[in-house]
């Protein structure tokens, strides 16, 4: 047996704390999203600006910048959140940003006049976005929603920075025991690529149901 | 109330940004008057002046030793973040001081004949892999000796020993050492022994660890764990520079520092361990620790470890 039984129960812990993170980050990104993109696209200058901003804004800060201030600032400023959820947030507000730009592209392809038809129809602009425009928009995007969640689910690694007891936190620890980095590491990549593998899948099979040929 | 509420958190938000860039400074990228050990660089010159440096009988055909002196340089992995043990100078990269540096620079010297160092920024995940595929001739860098590390790597020495310790707030009253922290939020740095000790010491013990140890020292002060169980020699360089934390107690363990080399390489490591002899008898060891650690210490200069008194060297 070349790892204990405490070592490989502790790598379980930190896969498990990985998915969590990805799981709820991704349910959170994909609503916060699409509410980013629903004000992107309303008629309402503020909200638009608003959301420009928001996209603008998470899209060129570095995802390890915000996750050091998200945890080191905000406790000066007198906000102490656990270390979890702290990650969740920040990665869903972070991904939230991908998740409205790829959503914005799908918004592209709703044909001008369905929107037009929606509102001759007397709909609301809330009544358009949810029953015309955005679930149109989803079924032409699941692909590239697919890959924000698989970078999602790559980027919970950086909260191994900030104390968060996750996968690569684990084998760090585990490697620190064993001190075999390559076997470790290379171990752990597998791991990750399983988790975008399944994503990736998952993806395919959802795009294959919902697709509009048109 | 709200705008009150909100200026204040972006004033807060401003002012932790700057702490925290103040703390990369002072842990990462400081200007080297600003370090504890400063005006180590006249210290460290007067060391070398008479270091020893081995005989030409001693570089063996054919061994690591002759390949460095071919090469003209010895590689050497190492933190470059730690005060007083590996500190890079940010103005002046190839200046790096601290006790590891500096013994470094003389094993450098004792096989070349002149202090011809390139330093490669090591970690915890690192260290056994460019050992293994010959990145670097030794890593020296608080690196604890165990006998698991041991199968993967051979180990000279040790050097030095340390020690876990224990910080906490410094208006802290409850915790006083290692025994009161059962139950508790204990911080450590990712990769420390402190990540494998703590769970034997405390069991009970919930371990938040940090990349570094100005993190570590940072998310003490703000309320992130009760205490952080550190390095003895890293807790009081940064001690030193921080009125907000305090160490209490003693060390509670031991660790053996070693100079990491490529397994079974017993011809470099019986070199090592006889440079080691060397500049322990020689009177380096001791002026090295004086000029780093020994500057923020009111003892005297230990006694250094035993060569090969360890399981694992």
């Amino acid at each position: 047996m070349i790892i204990s039984q405490e070592s490989l129960q502790l790598l379980l812990n930190g896969l498990g704390t990985t998915i969590l993170i990805a799981l709820t980050a991704g349910v959170g990104s994909i609503v916060v999203g699409t509410l980013v993109t629903a004000a992107r696209v309303s008629p309402i200058p503020i909200l638009r600006r608003a959301a420009f901003a928001y996209a603008q804004f998470f899209i060129n800060v570095p995802l390890l910048a915000l996750l050091i201030l998200a945890v080191f600032a905000l406790p000066a400023a007198g906000i102490i959140l656990p270390l979890v959820p702290t990650v969740i947030i920040v990665l869903t507000v972070y991904e939230a940003a991908y998740v409205a730009e790829a959503l914005r592209s799908g918004v592209n392809t709703v044909a001008k006049g369905e929107v037009e038809a929606a509102r001759a129809l007397g709909l609301s602009m809330v009544q358009s976005l949810r029953y015309v425009i955005v679930p149109q928009s989803f079924r032409s995007v699941v692909q590239p929603i697919g890959n924000v969640m698989i970078a999602l689910a790559m980027n919970t690694a950086l909260a191994a920075v900030v104390g968060v007891l996750e996968l690569t936190s684990r084998v760090n620890s585990v490697n620190l025991v064993h001190a075999q980095p390559i076997l470790f590491y290379t171990s752990a990549g597998l791991v990750y690529m399983a988790i975008a593998l399944v994503i990736g899948v998952t993806t395919g099979v959802v795009e294959r149901k919902v697709a509009i040929v048109r | 109330m709200f705008t009150s509420v909100s200026r204040r958190s972006i004033v807060g938000i401003v002012a932790a940004s700057a702490a925290l860039a103040l703390a990369g400074c002072s842990g990462g990228a400081g200007l080297p008057g600003d370090l504890p050990g400063a005006g180590a660089d006249a210290a460290s010159a007067a060391v070398l002046k008479d270091a020893p440096v081995a005989s030409a009988a001693q570089i063996l055909p054919g061994s690591t030793m002759e390949a460095i002196k071919n090469r003209g340089k010895l590689i050497v992995a190492t933190a470059l973040d730690a005060p007083l043990v590996s500190q890079q100078d940010p103005l002046n990269p190839e200046n790096v001081t601290g006790m590891d540096a500096e013994l470094a620079k003389l094993l450098a010297t004792y096989i070349l004949g002149e202090p011809k160092v390139q330093w490669v920024p090591s970690s915890a995940e690192t260290r056994e892999a460019m050992l293994a595929n010959g990145t670097v001739d030794v890593v020296m860098s608080t690196y604890t000796i165990t006998t698991k590390r041991a199968e993967q790597i051979s180990f000279a020495g040790p050097y030095f020993t340390s020690g876990l310790a224990v910080a906490v707030k410094a208006d802290n009253t409850t915790i006083g050492g290692i025994d009161d922290l059962a139950g508790k939020n204990v911080i450590v740095q990712t990769g420390s022994p402190g990540v494998t000790q703590m769970p034997e010491k405390q069991p009970s013990a919930t371990l938040v660890p940090f990349a570094t140890t100005p993190q570590g020292v940072q998310a003490l002060v703000q309320g992130r764990g009760d205490a952080y169980v550190q390095d003895y020699v890293l807790l009081s360089s940064q001690a030193a520079n921080n009125k907000d934390i305090k160490i209490v107690g003693l060390p509670f363990t031991e660790e053996p520092y070693g100079i990491g080399i490529k397994h079974d390489n017993t011809q470099f490591k019986d070199f090592i361990n006889t440079w080691l002899k060397a500049v322990q008898d020689g009177g380096q060891w001791n002026q090295v620790w004086e000029s780093t650690l020994g500057t923020v210490t009111d003892s005297d200069a230990p006694k250094p470890p035993a060569i090969g008194s360890v399981p694992g060297s």
